[in-house]
């Protein structure tokens, strides 16, 4: 009952988001062409690479690409749903607005990161899913719809761990009030995300695998569920891996924010 | 002619502290481009996995390229100009360089070079402590004549990175956000400027397209000459003579913007 009723709650969110948006309809044209424009970025360094050469750490050119658009996917729905949100979080921390957030009765979390939905990031997705679903057609995938339903989860989970980390790092607004390149560092992280696992293998002594693979997971959230589209079924250690640090990251940036939000004092106006 | 001069001078040394401020800014930068070249590097050393050359480069060569762009980026490209001179027009600032013999393109240019100064010195730093690591990877070509060209191209490159920063920022005239104009066209800068690949490993029709668009000479142009990716003097110097037609174009464009962006002008606040 109560999962209906914060449902209902984020639809009239959503509901006045989109409203807004279509006020201003030349502002959501552009933010639409911009992250349109990011992606094409990546497509088109995928195809000049494999124009050069027939496989990287022993991805071809469509699965290569097949895994460009998963993390496009995770990113673009991590835009659509809390991007701005979380964002503005950090500056309300900072300038008392967070004020207004505490006085809602609803879980805190759910009240600050849902506030607001960017369409533009949402119809994004689809352009990412396409470019999905043209590269499984160029490898002859035929993936059953048990494969399709895996994949669809470990990307869902792929966003909660992408959620968390930004939670985690707009957190920290709460012990230094500045903190910038909190964008830069995030942005930097996704590109990591467009890498295959493999080429992390044996880099800088062994420090890249275990840096960017196990202790962050940055390369785990898109590389498991491209291989689970990929090899039409799923390596259970790898889902495994993918659940656990699902969990394990999402309760870190609870408890962090939580943490956090007792250290807040909120500021005179 | 030299109190001109003087009045640009002290513009100059204005910017030099109030970008010493944003040191750390400029640091946090600089400290984000070392993590862009690790994915660089795992990307293209897998790409090179088994192979000598890509595009007639092997890795060390194109690595070289890659570090190369990142560091000309503190020196000649331009970071938030765009959006300082859109908050100076939205907020009314600029209404004091209408009552004063001050050109506004001179002053925020005394001040863009001043801020090049400072980023470009401290990019530096994070680059000689990182030498070590990078010394394997950095691959010259000697040529003395290469400096020759280099200069006027890295020269002219700092003035269209700049002057399309200033039209981008002019655009705050008619619309009241400038954001996503900036960052889309910042979008196709990164791709045709040669930041996320070389653009000679673009097929042979494109790369020449490319040639003849401005984003060409915003930084892979300087970059190939000192890396060795431009080889032929003659196509060089047919290059730099079409680099000094975008500045050209740019200034112009720039003006007009200008004069006609004042028309516009209502002077609020202020």
């Amino acid at each position: 009952m109560k999962l209906l009723q914060y449902f209902r709650l984020w639809l009239a969110c959503a509901r006045y988001s989109i409203t807004r948006t279509m006020m201003f309809r030349f502002d959501f044209l552009m933010w639409g062409l911009v992250e349109l424009f990011w992606m094409g970025v990546n497509v088109a360094l995928v195809s000049v690479i494999y124009e050069h050469t027939e496989s990287i750490a022993g991805w071809n050119k469509y699965e290569m690409l097949l895994l460009v658009g998963s993390s496009m996917i995770v990113q673009r729905l991590l835009m659509g749903f809390f991007w701005s949100n979380l964002f503005e979080l950090g500056r309300n921390i900072r300038s008392g607005h967070f004020d207004f957030f505490l006085a809602q009765p609803g879980n805190l979390m759910f009240m600050v990161s849902t506030r607001k939905v960017e369409l533009e990031g949402i119809l994004n997705v689809f352009v990412a899913l396409a470019i999905v679903i043209y590269a499984a057609g160029k490898l002859h995938l035929q993936p059953d719809a048990a494969t399709i339903a895996i994949y669809a989860l470990m990307i869902l989970c792929g966003l909660v761990i992408h959620y968390s980390l930004i939670v985690l790092a707009v957190s920290i607004t709460f012990w230094i009030i500045k903190s910038e390149g909190l964008e830069g560092s995030y942005f930097t992280l996704t590109e990591f995300s467009r890498l295959p696992r493999e080429a992390y293998r044996g880099l800088f002594k062994g420090a890249a695998s275990f840096v960017f693979v196990y202790a962050l997971p940055v390369v785990v959230v898109s590389n498991v569920p491209a291989r689970v589209l990929i090899q039409n079924g799923i390596n259970l250690t790898h889902a495994l891996w993918l659940l656990a640090a699902t969990v394990l990251w999402f309760a870190l940036a609870v408890v962090v924010f939580h943490r956090g939000l007792r250290r807040y004092s909120s500021a005179s106006s | 002619m030299f109190p001109a001069l003087t009045k640009y001078r002290h513009a100059f040394l204005v910017g030099l502290q109030s970008n010493l401020v944003y040191r750390w800014n400029f640091a946090i930068r600089a400290f984000f481009s070392l993590f862009h070249l690790i994915v660089v590097f795992i990307l293209w050393n897998a790409a090179f996995s088994g192979k000598t050359e890509i595009g007639g480069f092997n890795l060390a060569q194109t690595m070289t390229y890659f570090i190369t762009l990142l560091v000309l980026q503190f020196f000649i490209s331009a970071f938030s100009e765009d959006y300082q001179i859109s908050e100076e027009i939205r907020n009314g600032l600029i209404n004091q360089f209408l009552l004063k013999p001050i050109n506004y393109y001179l002053y925020r240019f005394s001040i863009f070079i001043a801020a090049r100064i400072v980023s470009g010195g401290l990019a530096l730093l994070p680059v000689l402590i990182a030498l070590p690591l990078l010394s394997g990877l950095l691959d010259y070509p000697t040529d003395a004549w290469r400096i020759a060209y280099a200069i006027p191209a890295l020269l002219m490159s700092a003035l269209i990175q700049f002057t399309i920063a200033y039209c981008f920022g002019l655009l705050t005239f008619w619309f009241l956000e400038i954001q996503s104009f900036i960052i889309l066209s910042l979008a196709i800068e990164t791709l045709l400027a040669g930041q996320v690949f070389p653009l000679d490993l673009l097929p042979k029709q494109l790369f020449e397209i490319s040639q003849y668009l401005p984003y060409y000479y915003q930084m892979y142009f300087p970059a190939s000459i000192i890396t060795g990716r431009a080889d032929d003097q003659t196509e060089i110097l047919r290059n730099l003579g079409i680099q000094f037609f975008w500045v050209v174009a740019l200034l112009i464009i720039a003006q007009v913007l200008w004069k006609r962006g004042l028309r516009r002008h209502t002077a609020v606040g202020g």
